[in-house]
């Protein structure tokens, strides 16, 4: 260890933290064996978020690059080849050292590892394999691997990656080829979509080998696919993004689709807009992804609530879908089933789990909600228990929208210590 | 009245074997008075002339009590809490279980069950938060590498996630000190050591530079959520994490150094 691995660590941090996904998914349980020499586990849930930095997000896997020299050119990428950005390459060593180092001090759940492109797809895939497998057969490492798979490397490498990752990923980016044509040109969305539908087909053959074969496969990357899309950068609206994104979890059965507003990159291109995109309309895409995923919702239906094809960016689009369908509200919480208690605004899936418990035993009242915290001025308009009802002029009210907008949009540079 | 002294924290041992009796004798709630060794105000309110019994142990007790098992985990975790009412409330609700509703748990509106779910909660973040937040330093012990912590915790939560850093750190030989309580971990066995003197925590680690390098540079200073990161992590945690120190700077440049991306890129060099 020495000052020049620290300037090394830095450059290639800094390079790969325009990665949104953070997480160390749930990829089941996993502990050294008894008498063997290993280290590290998996819990079982989610990973645990160690530190958090002044950008609100979570700090839970080392994530870096192993290198950022690239000889693509997208355009919003920092490492592109026409960036002027300094570049550094980590050893297959070295990763595996800093990651074993991190992980035995509590720092981390385990290693994010992607790649700018050298030499070939494949020369880079090999090399991030090889730093994958040595963690797991030399240093008997049972913590969390991603591994951000390389397009066009070849399936072989895809394969063995597998093996040894708990989660695969490839980013899409930008939703459509045109997007791709003017900002990632040696991106192809076709050659993507083939890469997901592979890896889809390994895990799936994996994953039930016992039930179909009685013989059960190793692990493949048990934790699923995710990826990554780019907002604000291209002109894609939000129909576009959330489509792409439903079939993505629809075709490919990815875990997440992480959403990344577009933000100011030093050596940017002159190709991207100037203005980073608004975090309110990550925030947003996250919440509508949610619905989505966890509360029945379809995309249609969540488009009800947006302005054309963007959306409400004033109000969340649960509450923007309950605004422009009143006629089904107040929703009777004691009666009431579990899909449209979904759909109240300000009541998440717990709390709806509370209420069907509490149900079978009595029914809620007014001062019941108190207890259970609920965000009443919130759910006022659209509820009834037994002993409440909201006047019919609170949900026709024009003013219903305006009241119930959020009343400040999270600001660009905001907050002191 | 009757007195019962828990002399150990968390307790949650001695609580059992206690409330176990209790139950046998048919005492109500009300009957009782819950001692414990970090409140010894509470003699103020016991006159002096009353006995003070203490727990038999559990072995000692033949009396099983079919309690469900969402209860015991629920005490596992209120009974950390440091909250001086924890015993009552859990034997509260031990005797509401068995003399008026055994399916009480249920009542998520009922004031009890309310309150030890939001003590149980308190502590099972605590917990997390011990998982997350604590950092080992490599040190040398008798020749072998050995990585020792310091942490605080708000409650007795460290009993929680003993099991956790066992697993995971199985070949590694380590010590956690609390101000309570020690564990010291030598691959094979833990042993638990009360009041530890805290000065054996090593005062740096060559890997935290680089730790701190990572820190810094994983932050995006175009997309500052101050908000958001001590909702997480808020402030009472900071003085044990060495990242923190760099929290306050990276914050100050934050906005300049946006604003310079910002300005590079619409001089259009």
């Amino acid at each position: 260890m020495s000052d020049k691995m620290i300037a090394k660590l830095a450059v290639l941090s800094d390079a790969a933290k325009y990665d949104a996904s953070c997480a160390s998914g749930t990829a089941g349980k996993r502990q050294a064996k008894k008498g063997d020499k290993g280290i590290g586990s998996l819990t079982g849930g989610t990973g645990i978020c160690h530190s958090f930095t002044p950008d609100g997000r979570c700090i839970s896997l080392l994530k870096i690059l192993m290198t950022n020299y690239c000889i693509y050119d997208c355009h919003y990428c920092i490492n592109r080849i026409s960036s002027d950005v300094k570049r550094a390459r980590f050893s297959v060593q070295e990763v595996v050292d800093l990651t074993i180092n991190f992980y035995k001090r509590n720092y981390i759940e385990g290693l994010f590892l992607s790649s700018g492109i050298i030499q070939s797809p494949d020369y880079t895939m090999e090399s991030m394999v090889r730093i994958a497998k040595a963690l797991r057969l030399e240093h008997g490492f049972r913590g969390y691997i991603h591994l951000k798979t390389i397009p066009n490397a070849a399936v072989e490498l895809q394969n063995e990656a597998g093996l040894y990752a708990d989660r695969l990923s490839i980013n899409v980016e930008l939703p459509t080829q045109a997007g791709l044509n003017k900002y990632a040109p040696e991106k192809d969305l076709l050659a993507i979509d083939d890469a997901m539908a592979s890896m889809k087909e390994k895990i799936d053959e994996h994953k039930n080998s016992a039930t179909y074969t009685g013989k059960r496969l190793p692990r493949f990357s048990p934790g699923g696919q995710s990826t990554q899309m780019i907002i604000g950068a291209d002109g894609s609206n939000d129909k576009t993004i959330l489509t792409s994104s439903v079939n993505l979890y629809d075709q490919h059965k990815l875990r997440r689709v992480y959403y990344s507003a577009f933000s100011p990159i030093d050596h940017a291109s002159q190709l991207l807009p100037l203005k980073p995109a608004p975090l309110i309309r990550e925030h947003r895409l996250y919440q509508a992804d949610w619905l989505l995923r966890f509360y029945d919702f379809k995309l249609d239906e969540i488009l009800q609530g947006a302005n054309g094809d963007m959306l409400d960016m004033e109000h969340d689009p649960k509450l923007a879908w309950a605004l422009s369908n009143r006629q089904l509200f107040p929703v009777d919480l004691n009666r009431a089933d579990q899909h449209l208690l979904l759909r109240v605004p300000g009541i998440g899936a717990r709390t709806v789990q509370k209420i069907l418990t509490i149900r079978r035993h009595g029914q809620l009242r007014w001062a019941d909600l108190a207890k259970l915290r609920l965000p009443l001025q919130k759910i006022k308009p659209f509820i009834s228990v037994v002993d409440y009802s909201p006047s019919a002029k609170l949900l026709e009210t024009d003013q219903l929208s305006a009241r119930m907008a959020e009343p400040s949009q999270m600001e660009l540079f905001g907050g002191v210590v | 009245m009757k007195t019962i002294s828990i002399t150990t924290v968390p307790g949650f041992d001695e609580w059992r074997a206690a409330a176990r009796v209790a139950l046998a004798e048919n005492l109500h709630p009300s009957q009782l008075l819950w001692r414990m060794p970090d409140c010894p105000q509470s003699d103020l309110f016991t006159g002096g002339d009353q006995p003070i019994v203490r727990p038999p142990t559990a072995s000692a007790i033949r009396q099983q009590v079919k309690v469900p098992p969402a209860f015991m985990s629920l005490c596992e975790a209120a009974l950390c809490h440091r909250d001086s009412g924890r015993f009552e409330i859990c034997y509260r609700i031990l005797w509401r279980l068995l003399h008026e509703n055994r399916e009480l748990l249920n009542h998520k509106t009922d004031s009890d069950v309310i309150k030890a779910t939001a003590l149980a909660k308190a502590v099972r973040r605590d917990a997390y938060k011990i998982s997350a937040f604590l950092r080992f330093r490599k040190t040398e012990c008798r020749g072998q590498e050995h990585f020792v912590a310091w942490y605080e915790p708000e409650h007795y939560s460290l009993e929680l996630k003993l099991d956790f850093f066992k697993t995971r750190f199985k070949n590694m030989c380590w010590s956690i000190l609390t101000p309570y309580r020690a564990a010291h971990w030598n691959t094979e066995v833990l042993r638990l050591e009360d009041n530890p003197e805290p000065l054996i925590y090593p005062e740096q680690d060559e890997v935290e530079s680089y730790w701190l390098s990572y820190y810094e540079n994983t932050f995006n200073p175009a997309r500052l959520k101050v908000k958001a990161m001590q909702s997480q992590m808020p402030k009472k945690y900071w003085h044990n994490l060495p990242e923190a120190r760099l929290i306050k700077g990276l914050i100050r440049d934050a906005e300049p150094r946006a604003r310079a991306m910002l300005d590079k890129a619409e001089g259009g060099d």
